[in-house]
């Protein structure tokens, strides 16, 4: 017999027996017949049970504590759930199991949110869960957090000596974020003000919901090896611990432990702190705050780039003077040397000084020359040179620099070196009445 | 061979600068210095004169194509 939900009327029926029914004949006593109750099948009462629970009973919030969790092969989740006198079988189907951070403990206060039904094959009264939170808000999230925090510290992956510098100067930041969010509006403005010449590649990906974490970690995975990049930023904007959930999985920590770059992380506000900001080289607080550390400041690079050449300069002229010093110390030198012998042959003496004064002055000349071609140098290249605004030198013979009036008879041949190159002169003598 | 980066040359730049303020250079190579050191910073100012930022998006097979930077 089909049982009917509408007609079966389980908890109608009596328990008891139809009282028999006197039939009365002429020629006999009367006889009592029963009428037959209604038998039900265990399957039948089974399912109507579970009717009546799943249609009468709505969805509720129920806590307990856990015990006896079981995570199934099939990514489906048993447990029990009690509190000091009574407990209740659970069921957590994958499908919405996926959503878990992370598995309880047994002795976990939880509340979960679920039908009751009755499991028709075994008679079972069990509770169907939706939803599972620990009993303070983020509770799972943090176990999560800190399960996941321990496993890496024990890896050595959280290190302070693991952590790479940074480049002063990228020349391209790679950066993994959301192409839509307004982190990366943030750190290109940043970028822009800062380091204009810089060059940025970006990987967009999804940063929040599920599969979030695949997508990060794979676009961590191709930035680093694309080999274009010299510098990573791995970001995005505030959020819930919900929101910022995927930098706290474990495929990002690997790929950024794995990245071959310096990695800059910079996930949600100063306050949030994920596993992501402690594998990475860098934590910033904030995407801006990436930016800046990523590249240098325009500003201060173009000062320091100003100075560089008066430095050489400066650093060239000592080099010069040194040499000159040399040069006169050898000279006195050698003189001291010879004059400290007492030998009979003075003439011998003499002349051996005479041929070693020569020698020197030979020598002093060559380098007397390579100092001229030094200065020469110096003055052509150094930014200070004031040829450019019309000054020019005058040389004479020797090379030497002429400065006075009175080294310029009439006659004297000479050169002028102005800013492109030397002129040939011929000096017709100083000027009347000017003052030397 | 690949022109070096900012990074390079500043780097090089760095070393110039104490071999050249060190004491014991010989003016040759002190002047030869002197010439790699103004051509360095000439080369850097030039990169840092770049005034506009490239953005470029990494595609799949490290295709790359540019990015608005939607900040308009």
């Amino acid at each position: 017999m089909k049982a009917d939900r509408k007609t079966l009327d389980l908890f109608g029926s009596s328990e008891e027996l139809e009282p028999p029914i006197e039939l009365e004949t002429p020629e006999s006593p009367p006889v009592h017949v029963r009428a037959e109750p209604r038998v039900w099948s265990v399957s039948e009462v089974n399912r109507s049970v579970r009717e009546m629970l799943e249609d009468y009973l709505p969805p509720l919030w129920v806590a307990g504590e856990v015990a006896n969790w079981t995570a199934h092969r099939s990514g489906h989740r048993y447990f029990t759930l009690k509190d000091d006198q009574a407990q209740i079988r659970c069921v957590m189907w994958r499908r919405d199991a996926r959503q878990l951070p992370i598995d309880p403990e047994n002795g976990m206060n939880v509340r979960v949110f679920g039908g009751l039904t009755l499991y028709e094959a075994r008679g079972e009264y069990q509770l169907t869960v939706r939803q599972l939170e620990a009993r303070d808000a983020d509770g799972l999230w943090r176990l999560a957090f800190e399960k996941l925090r321990k496993k890496l510290d024990v890896e050595g992956l959280l290190d302070p000596r693991r952590k790479r510098a940074l480049p002063r100067h990228p020349g391209t930041v790679g950066i993994v974020t959301s192409a839509t969010g307004a982190a990366l509006r943030d750190m290109l403005t940043v970028i822009r003000r800062r380091a204009p010449w810089t060059r940025v590649l970006v990987r967009s990906c999804r940063v929040q919901g599920e599969g979030a974490a695949v997508e990060v970690a794979e676009a961590i995975r191709v930035l680093s090896a694309c080999g274009r990049a010299d510098v990573l930023i791995v970001g995005r904007g505030g959020g819930s611990i919900e929101d910022l959930w995927a930098f706290n999985e474990e495929a990002v920590a690997r790929a950024i432990a794995a990245c071959s770059l310096p990695v800059i992380s910079a996930v949600g506000h100063e306050i949030d702190v994920t596993i992501a900001d402690l594998v990475a080289d860098h934590r910033a607080p904030t995407p801006s705050a990436a930016a800046e550390v990523a590249v240098p400041d325009a500003v201060q690079l173009g000062e320091l780039l100003e100075t560089l050449p008066i430095r050489f300069a400066r650093a060239l002229r000592g080099a010069v003077e040194r040499r000159g010093r040399r040069i006169a110390d050898g000279g006195e030198r050698l003189e001291r040397a010879m004059r400290g012998r007492t030998v009979p042959t003075r003439q011998r003496v003499l002349r051996a000084t005479e041929w070693m004064e020569r020698a020197l002055e030979r020598q002093v000349g060559w380098r007397r020359q390579a100092l001229r071609a030094a200065a020469g140098k110096l003055d052509a290249l150094s930014p200070l040179a004031t040829l450019g605004r019309g000054y020019a030198v005058a040389l004479g013979e020797g090379g030497q620099v002429l400065r006075r009036t009175e080294e310029f008879p009439p006659g004297l041949r000479f050169r002028l070196r102005v800013m492109d190159g030397r002129v040939r002169c011929d000096a017709l003598g100083p000027e009347p009445d000017e003052q030397s | 061979m690949e022109e070096p980066g900012l990074e390079g040359r500043l780097r090089r730049l760095e070393q110039i600068v104490s071999a050249l303020e060190a004491d014991d250079l010989e003016l040759e190579r002190a002047l030869a210095l002197f010439e790699e050191g103004v051509a360095h910073v000439r080369a850097a100012e030039q990169i840092l004169a770049e005034a506009e930022l490239r953005v470029e998006e990494l595609l799949q097979g490290d295709r790359t194509r540019p990015l608005r930077s939607g900040d308009e």
